[in-house]
């Protein structure tokens, strides 16, 4: 991410550490009461910063602003007493928002620290995920209906349910121990592997959405991974995923907007950056004794930006990945991503044997996915009717209009059938 | 020619409308940012928010202000500096204070003799 996308997020992104931050000192049952606050200090900065200039500290602003908005309206709730007689002290005391850098190594601290309180395993992952984006990331809940394809009722059902459970666990918030977050750092690695393929995959026909779905993933990730607690192998393994994918994002669609071919990107494209930075964290992660999904999965994105051409892919040691990553995280996507790479490294017929001896989820069976790969690799093998069965299926299961876009003009004999290795090779997988 | 000072006065709905979102609320700002930049030489001063409680003094009479019985409450004022009325507006025109339903903004010429 580049230092003008932190500034030009600097409300979006000062909301979740301001939010984390008072939500630390204050406790979390009182997260509505401070994200109103913040928000009023918000709409205070709109009102005085054009007038006054931006502050050389925009946080601390902020953070006197919305902090004395709290107080003033924690006197005019019952829990007065206890509550001012505790922090008041702390309004006094403004030092402490003009050491700068405490002041932003507190504030990182207290998002970490939100985002594991929002893991636990008591909280449904996708609650983790639209805590994640409201809280941390300062997306409205308009703003992540949009982004994750869902209605704002259920963006705001989840989010209720998430501040619901968080509520009833306030006892225990400060008092994660370093223990209980590190046996939770797995769902943290997992809501930000959410994070990150919720935009990567994302069919929205505007990039700027998809991508800042990534960039958020990337931000708190590199948060993570840069702090004492998230310094680990896995961690720098999934930052090294990310920045692979984030390097070819914009070559995924043409100027029309239609998914291209992994074989059709235009690998000069891949943004070389991205690539050196991720080959560094993947060489980071080479520590330790266990390997993860992660580790694997950068891997095989590896050696896709690293070969100059799909033909020159070293399909072999890509096959051995996926036999890998489906021994140690089973799911049958990895299955069907190993079937097209067994394709490509020896025959279709190979591919094709590899899925029928596998058992098959009915959720995959009727997916676009499954049809779009078999009718791929039937016409490989010239079994054309079986084949146009499995593509007309195939364009009925699309779920979006691009996708469909993209089998219409890709599942024709004629053309030659790559489809399944644009939408399966290269992408991150779903979970 | 010598430039007429403006004078602008906000008005806004007393109407709660939506809370904007920080995403919204930081490309209000990136907005204003790129406004005042290009107006520069125009905006004389940005003025200040008014208060939102006030007294009206009347010969006979005085109250806690007009605002009862205006749905538009005068929220704020700044002082442009332009060759006409029509550049003026044409500097509102552009600002992002405009892009707001709920907002008027009413432009005088301030007279000097």
């Amino acid at each position: 991410m580049s230092k003008q996308a932190e500034v030009a997020h600097l409300f979006r992104h000062e909301y979740g550490r301001l939010v984390a931050l008072l939500v630390r000192r204050f406790g979390i049952s009182h997260i509505d009461t401070i994200e109103d606050a913040v928000q009023w200090a918000m709409a205070q900065a709109l009102e005085f910063w054009p007038k006054e200039g931006t502050p050389s500290s925009p946080a601390a602003w902020l953070y006197k602003v919305a902090f004395r908005h709290l107080l003033s309206e924690f006197r005019t709730i019952s829990h007065r007493s206890s509550l001012l007689n505790k922090y008041i002290s702390v309004d006094t005391d403004e030092t402490n928002s003009n050491n700068e850098a405490c002041f932003t190594g507190e504030m990182s601290d207290s998002m970490l620290r939100m985002l594991f309180i929002a893991c636990s395993n008591k909280n449904p992952v996708e609650s983790q995920l639209v805590f994640t984006l409201k809280s941390l990331c300062g997306f409205s809940i308009r703003e992540i209906a949009l982004r994750l394809f869902i209605t704002e009722a259920s963006v705001y059902k989840r989010f209720s349910r998430a501040k619901k459970h968080l509520k009833n666990e306030t006892f225990e918030l400060d008092m994660l121990s370093n223990n209980e977050m590190l046996s939770r750092l797995p769902s943290v690695h997992h809501v930000l592997y959410l994070l990150f393929t919720e935009g990567y995959l994302s069919s929205h026909t505007d990039t700027a959405i998809r991508q800042d779905l990534c960039e958020e993933a990337i931000r708190l990730t590199k948060l993570l991974a840069e702090s004492k607690i998230g310094d680990s192998p896995n961690g720098c393994a999934l930052l090294a995923l990310m920045y692979f994918h984030l390097a070819k994002i914009n070559t995924r669609k043409n100027e029309f907007g239609m998914l291209l071919l992994l074989e059709q990107q235009d690998r000069n494209e891949w943004s070389q950056q991205h690539i050196s930075v991720a080959m560094s964290l993947l060489a980071q992660s080479a520590k330790g004794d266990s390997i993860s999904r992660y580790h694997i999965e950068a891997g095989i994105a590896a050696e896709h930006c690293l070969s100059p051409s799909f033909k020159r892919t070293n399909w072999k040691k890509v096959v051995a990945s996926y036999q890998l990553l489906n021994n140690i995280a089973p799911s049958a996507f990895h299955l069907l991503n190993l079937a097209i790479a067994t394709a490509e490294w020896k025959s279709a017929q190979d591919g094709l044997a590899i899925l029928a001896s596998a058992e098959i989820p009915a959720w995959l069976e009727c997916s676009y996915h499954w049809y779009a790969v078999h009718a791929d690799l039937l016409y490989r093998c010239e079994k054309f009717t079986l084949a146009d069965k499995n593509a007309d299926l195939a364009i009925t299961a699309a779920p979006t209009e691009s996708i469909k876009q993209l089998l219409i003009t890709r599942l024709k004999r004629s053309e030659g059938v790559q489809v399944s290795r644009a939408i399966l090779l290269s992408c991150p997988a779903p979970s | 020619m010598e430039n007429n000072t403006y004078i602008c006065i906000l008005r806004s709905n007393t109407g709660d409308c939506d809370k904007p979102s920080p995403s919204e609320m930081e490309l209000q700002y990136a907005k204003y940012q790129a406004w005042q930049k290009k107006f520069a030489d125009n905006i004389v001063d940005m003025g200040n928010k008014l208060g939102a409680t006030g007294g009206v003094v009347r010969q006979d009479s005085i109250s806690d202000g007009p605002f009862i019985e205006l749905k538009e409450v005068i929220g704020g004022y700044m002082m442009l500096s332009a060759a006409t009325l029509v550049d003026a507006i044409d500097v509102i025109k552009a600002s992002p204070m405009v892009e707001n339903a709920g907002v008027s903004i009413e432009i005088r010429e301030i007279c000097t003799p």
